[in-house]
């Protein structure tokens, strides 16, 4: 009997099992409603971002035209920054829900702003979406577990155990094919919606290729360790037992371990601690001299030196400015060492988890959909980023004493996200 | 009775020479031991940092030189959220809630840094808790035990022989699931290392007995349940199978379908959303750092007539001072309600989350023993409340310094050279205006009544459970 007849025979064979076809049509739906979650959450995550652009620019040009110098116009005016979901985020929603993907910043100091969070439902939060990362990086193996944990116990509590060998051609052949198969089984049951609502919604080729190669991989993985562990002549439920006791260390235990770890042996200053220092340094400036300020002022920002000069009788914005650019100044090494500490986390969470698949997967969907901790970083660059342009904007109107008018108004720099 | 021990003692022997009974037992506690151990030590250094902190925020602020007292205003306050007795058991909310506030003149602002925004990530199952081992893990080792409990019997061809012995299936089932209570008694003691713990915090014994009633429910269900399939279906690893199944759809599938279904149906505004409308009914009161606002004149109108003086000089009171202490009055209410609705929204829709623990257990399992814990999304909201109450208090007491011990004069003059700064200032004894802030859980009974409704669903899982196990009993055939 040739290989390809054997094949099709298994798979005429697996056709008739009710119970397959059923675990079958459970991944297609659960990975179908995932996926469909993801992208009506990414959606209304858009729809927000379109209206609350609106309201932002309407709410600001009302502030503008009620005042009448730059430093109440600075101080009043709010300015939206936001990070557009990618094509791929619906995939893997990640840290969309815990970290801020959205602000409204003022030309304050910046530490006291960059920190708040938009935050959704704790409740939903600590649960955590069900989406396709999570399913397939949690919920598919264990499908893969009950499906392939048994292969040769039942043949053999069955009583065909030994039939089965004498009349194929290898020792393993008939299990081996029929795992192959029931892996490939849940592979398309789960990869094919994932292309097609992929396809649909515009993502790029590659990420879809690297998207589905990943899966795969994961998905031999897993048929690799049940097939190893199901040749093992045990009861089914010991075997099940083993592999449930697998997917525990794999899923649960080592990245539990590794999180402890991680954030033991790299320490990030406490959040408290910036924002404390900000107010401090904020705070004190009311009663230093104005030259201290202003001197520390212009070592950053020497196309002012000698326009820092300053009515001492009376209030003056850009002193007043100057002082909440020194208070973020003074937390720029905590600023630092908390933004360093954070990656060089996730770059030792990377490393730990090449120890858990299931992490690993879950890691590698949100890379690719842009919703990891590299990202929120790079959000963040990108509001201080325009919160220093925003200064610049309204230091050179203060400074220069420019008069307060709408024509110069159109040169403020707006929030693109890249 | 004594058939009924008999079976059990039975089983329980049964499992004592069984491997797989012996090594996943072996694993299950190692884990929960580490997590145990590991949570509680997470806690305590939280609670002792937090709680420095929140001292350090008090001294500090007690500490500033003589200022303005508007100045005071804006310097605020930090108050720190420290953990319940029982979040040593279950932290509940607290890793995804930000742990401190910063407390400030005319703004409500949230709570900031949360511990797993700087945490390593490995995905949502990487932060085991003792009350995670017991909601996740739990279960398959009940399972684990007891899904042969008929179907070994079957296997073996022992059913007969029992029968024959006059050993009805309502009685073989009885004695298993004595058998099973012991087990779950036994698998829940290592409750006791976090709650005795707690109790020595100050915990009442009453939400200690709570929370072990809890898990037995819980426990219960899925003893109930394995013995149900067990006496039902003819193969032994059919019944592991399906009990696996259902646990992957109690403890991991349901749970955040759910979140899904929560947030799809019952969304809810976001901070900067709310903002936007907070904005606008903001405009329609005063700004209060400007007294001439024309949204206080009737205000300077009453207080020149009450005090029969012609001009704001000669009031006896501060005008500055008034108009802030009215305007933080007016801000604070007009807040506070879209507080409240917000946190309405936030109750409406984790209350829809929680609804689905009729299909989850698991769902039901955690929302109560975050309550009974004080962890619970209440608890949140209570700390934003305690919070804001101090708030409000500090900021109106700094006001009525500002009218009652700073004239108008040096108040406006107050930019005026060294001299005019120095008499705007208030002496620093009068920042002992500030409250010392310790937030507690609330009552035991409190919580516990929030923990009912969850409970009762629990109850209602294992009744239901139960008339299952009769039913079995008595179609029980060999």
């Amino acid at each position: 009997m040739s290989a390809r007849i054997e094949l099709l025979r298994e798979a005429q064979f697996l056709g008739r099992d009710r119970s397959l076809v059923l675990w079958l049509a459970v991944v297609a739906v659960l990975a179908c409603a995932s996926l469909a979650s993801g992208v009506s959450e990414v959606h209304s995550q858009q729809v927000l971002i379109d209206s609350l652009l609106q309201a932002d620019r309407e709410e600001r040009e009302r502030v503008l035209d009620a005042q009448q110098d730059w430093g109440s116009a600075a101080y009043y005016s709010f300015h939206l920054t936001y990070d557009p979901p990618t094509e791929f985020a619906f995939v893997a929603l990640g840290r969309r829900d815990q970290d801020p993907w959205k602000h409204r910043v003022r030309m304050l100091a910046l530490e006291g702003q960059i920190y708040e969070r938009d935050s959704s439902n704790p409740v939903l939060a600590l649960i955590g979406r069900f989406d396709f990362a999570f399913f397939a990086a949690f919920v598919l193996p264990l499908v893969l577990i009950v499906l392939l944990h048994d292969a040769h116990a039942r043949e053999r509590t069955a009583g065909r155990h030994a039939l089965l060998l004498t009349t194929s051609g290898s020792a393993r052949s008939p299990w081996r094919q029929r795992a192959q198969l029931k892996a490939a089984g849940v592979f398309t049951a789960s990869a094919l919606p994932l292309l097609v609502i992929s396809t649909l919604q515009g993502v790029a080729a590659s990420t879809q290729l690297a998207a589905a190669c990943a899966l795969l991989a994961y998905v031999i993985f897993w048929a690799l360790v049940c097939g190893f562990v199901a040749q093992r002549e045990q009861a089914s439920s010991v075997l099940l037992t083993i592999l449930l006791g697998a997917w525990l260390v794999l899923a649960v235990i080592v990245p539990s371990g590794g999180r402890l770890l991680v954030d033991y042996f790299q320490p990030v200053p406490s959040g408290a601690d910036i924002t404390l220092t900000q107010r401090e340094a904020v705070n004190d400036a009311w009663d230093l001299p104005v030259e201290t300020t202003m001197d520390a002022f212009v070592e950053r920002h020497p196309e002012w030196i000698g326009m820092t000069a300053v009515d001492e009788q009376a209030f003056e914005w850009k002193w007043y400015y100057a002082f909440q650019q020194v208070g973020d100044m003074t937390t720029e090494p905590l600023t630092d060492a908390y933004r360093a500490g954070r990656q060089r986390r996730d770059e030792l969470a990377g490393i730990v988890s090449l120890a858990s698949p299931p992490a690993l997967l879950e890691r590698f969907f949100q890379s690719l959909a842009e919703t990891d901790l590299t990202a929120s970083l790079a959000y963040e660059a990108e509001v201080r980023r325009f919160h220093a342009d925003l200064r610049a904007y309204y230091y050179e109107q203060m400074f220069r004493k420019r008069a307060y008018e709408s024509a110069a108004l159109e040169d403020m720099p707006t929030f693109n996200p890249s | 009775m004594s058939t009924y021990w008999l079976i059990a003692t039975d089983e329980i022997r049964y499992w004592r020479r069984s491997r797989l009974a012996l090594w996943s037992t072996i694993l299950f506690m190692s884990v929960l031991l580490a997590t145990v151990l590991i949570t509680t030590t997470r806690i305590e250094t939280e609670r002792n940092e937090r709680m420095h902190h929140q001292q350090e925020a008090e001294q500090t602020f007690l500490d500033q030189p003589a200022r303005h007292p508007h100045r005071m205003v804006h310097y605020g306050h930090y108050v720190y959220r420290t953990p319940t007795p029982l979040a040593l058991f279950d932290p509940g909310l607290d890793p995804v809630t930000g742990q401190s506030i910063f407390l400030e003149g005319h703004r409500q602002n949230s709570a900031m840094f949360s511990d797993n925004s700087a945490s390593a990530d490995f995905g949502g199952l990487s932060r085991l808790t003792p009350a995670s081992v017991y909601q996740l893990l739990a279960p398959l080792l009940i399972v684990l035990l007891a899904h042969g409990a008929v179907a070994r019997e079957r296997e073996a061809g022992a059913l007969a022989t029992l029968w024959a012995q006059g050993v009805s299936g309502t009685t073989l089932l009885a004695g298993k699931g004595l058998a099973l209570i012991i087990a779950v008694a036994l698998v829940l003691t290592p409750i006791l290392i976090s709650g005795l713990l707690a109790l020595t915090l100050g915990e009442s014994p009453l939400a200690l007995l709570t929370l072990l009633a809890v898990y037995f429910l819980y426990l219960s269900i899925w003893s109930l349940l394995s013995l149900v399939l067990s006496a039902f279906l003819q193969q032994r690893s059919t019944v592991l199978a399906m009990l696996t199944a259902m646990w992957l759809a109690s403890a991991l599938l349901l749970p955040s379908l759910a979140v899904n279904n929560a947030a799809q149906l019952q969304p809810m505004a976001g901070k900067i959303e709310t903002d936007f409308e907070v904005q606008k009914e903001l405009r329609k009161l005063g700004d209060g750092h400007n007294a001439d606002d024309p949204a206080f004149q009737k205000l300077r109108a009453d207080l020149l007539a009450r005090y029969e003086v012609d001009n704001v000089e000669d009031l006896p009171v501060n005008l500055r001072g008034v108009v802030a202490s009215e305007s933080e009055a007016q801000l604070t209410e007009l807040l506070n309600e879209f507080a409240a609705k917000q946190m309405r929204s936030e109750t409406a829709q984790a209350g829809l989350l929680h609804n689905h623990g009729w299909l989850a257990p698991t769902l039901a399992v955690a929302r109560a023993s975050r309550a009974v814990a004080g962890t619970s999304l209440e608890d949140h909201h209570r700390f934003l409340r305690e919070a804001e109450a101090l708030r409000f208090e500090f900021i109106q007491g700094l006001n009525k310094v500002h009218a009652e011990e700073l004239s108008y004069i040096d108040d406006i003059n107050r930019s005026n050279g060294e001299e005019g700064d120095k008499r705007s200032r208030v002496d620093a004894s009068n920042w002992e205006v500030l409250n010392d802030f310790r937030f507690e859980a609330a009552s035991a009974q409190q919580r516990l009544a929030t923990a009912g409704y969850p409970t009762a669903v629990l109850a209602a899982w294992c009744l239901a459970l139960a008339v299952g196990v009769f039913v079995a009993g008595a179609r029980l055939r060999p």
